[in-house]
């Protein structure tokens, strides 16, 4: 893509959004309503360079709308409950999924300590929740790298292990633990060297502000919530 | 309070709090299969014993689980579960830490039973289910289908519920039981309990 978009969103303004979708995702609303806040995330990914992934996710969920309006009236037995299954995952909580990865691989763990200490927010939180962005995806890849060295024991995911779950469990939770408890001990030290504990506030290399982007979306957003709630007030009001 | 939480304690609560995070949520997505939904608290406070044991042995300041509490809320929160969860995980977190605080965070049996309390956040994301019962079964039945509601309906009443937060107790210590043999089998083997 030739389009140079200064794509880089304030940390608050993802995780506004990140709230406002999870306020809606929980109702059933008409599609109109639910496109505003499906096309966001979509919004998002497209312009930071995951155009495949924003596709796929696209097609998926209006693939699985399709289903939920046209199949589901019809369909019965094993294979609706399939359909719904489906469905219900992908229309609920693709949305939401895809804005916290967003969310997550795109935000540099000082821009967001940053931007909440610029919003005043005690450290008791903003720390632990930072630790949450930066350790998320080395959990995944850790849980990766366990299974690959299960199958090489001969003991890997499968029919087999599934028979003995409490055995799998066992030998999933306790490397994970044993490099919780080392990631914890680095990450104190490091932030040790770094100054973390001092208590005089800090000044930041990074520097976060809402650009004109953060405001297009936020009303956009803001906007998607405003229609929402008119909808199910109106429902109230004149049922 | 001997000592304020310092920025080595918000680290590890952090980590734990993604540990259990990815806990609850590979265990939730069995919420798919009717019965399980049901079961969900049973099965989480059963698994997640053995971090939170792991925890304690790093925790020795009043705070701290409160802490953990609040903060998975707020993972919760933004996970599109709605602000119940953000209430139910620090009062249960609180009610874990004066536990421990009465146990002066050494006593085993203490910790046990604080993990029993703290095992009872789970039902944040479950309570939505039963305050907005009406509007949430009409809201599951155009979703997930008539039958899925058949299932689901005679486990929703407020005795059930009941039930199920005593029955989520018991096995939390049962769990944190196992958490404390797991923790003997293989973390002070290792010198990192």
């Amino acid at each position: 893509m030739g389009l140079k978009l200064n794509f880089n969103l304030d940390p608050r303004t993802k995780i506004i959004i990140l709230v406002l979708i999870s306020f809606m995702v929980f109702n059933e609303v008409p599609l109109y309503i639910s496109g505003i806040l499906v096309l966001v995330p979509f919004i998002c990914l497209f312009f930071s360079n995951r155009i495949k992934l924003a596709l796929s996710y696209i097609l998926i969920y209006i693939f699985a709308k399709y289903i939920q309006i046209y199949l589901l009236p019809t369909a019965t037995g094993i294979i609706a409950i399939f359909l719904i299954m489906f469905s219900y995952t992908a229309t609920r909580m693709l949305p939401i999924l895809m804005m916290g990865y967003y969310t997550i691989q795109t935000t540099k763990v000082s821009e967001f300590i940053a931007s909440m200490e610029k919003s005043n927010i005690p450290k008791e939180i903003t720390i632990p929740l930072s630790v949450i962005f930066r350790y998320i995806p080395s959990v995944y890849e850790e849980i990766k790298s366990i299974t690959d060295a299960m199958k090489m024991r001969g003991f890997g995911l499968n029919a087999k292990s599934l028979k003995n779950p409490l055995k799998l469990i066992e030998f999933y939770m306790i490397p994970i633990l044993v490099n919780a408890i080392k990631t914890a001990d680095e990450l104190s030290a490091a932030s040790l060297t770094r100054g973390l504990s001092n208590p005089i506030s800090r000044t930041h290399f990074v520097e976060v502000k809402l650009n004109k982007i953060d405001y297009v979306l936020l009303v956009i957003s803001f906007m998607g919530l405003g229609i929402y709630a008119y909808y199910f007030l109106g429902g109230v009001l004149f049922a | 309070m001997s000592e304020m939480i310092n920025v080595k304690d918000l680290i590890t609560v952090g980590i734990f709090a993604v540990i259990l995070t990815v806990l609850i949520f590979l265990f939730g997505m069995l919420g798919y299969i009717p019965i399980l939904m049901i079961g969900l608290p049973i099965i989480a406070a059963l698994i997640a014993g053995i971090p939170y044991m792991l925890f304690l042995t790093r925790v020795d300041k009043f705070g701290m689980v409160t802490l953990l509490g609040l903060i998975l809320g707020i993972v919760m929160f933004l996970s599109g579960h709605t602000w119940i969860p953000i209430v139910v995980y620090t009062i249960c977190g609180l009610i874990a830490d004066i536990v421990l605080k009465m146990g002066n965070y050494t006593s085993i049996k203490n910790s046990i039973v604080s993990y029993g309390f703290f095992s009872l956040g789970v039902f944040g994301n479950m309570l939505p289910f039963y305050i907005l019962r009406d509007y949430f079964v009409e809201s599951i039945r155009a979703s997930m289908g008539t039958d899925y509601v058949n299932v689901i309906l005679p486990f929703l009443t407020n005795e059930m519920l009941i039930v199920l937060i005593i029955v989520t107790f018991i096995v939390g210590l049962i769990g944190a039981y196992i958490g404390k043999i797991v923790l003997k089998k293989h973390f002070k083997k290792a010198g990192i309990a």
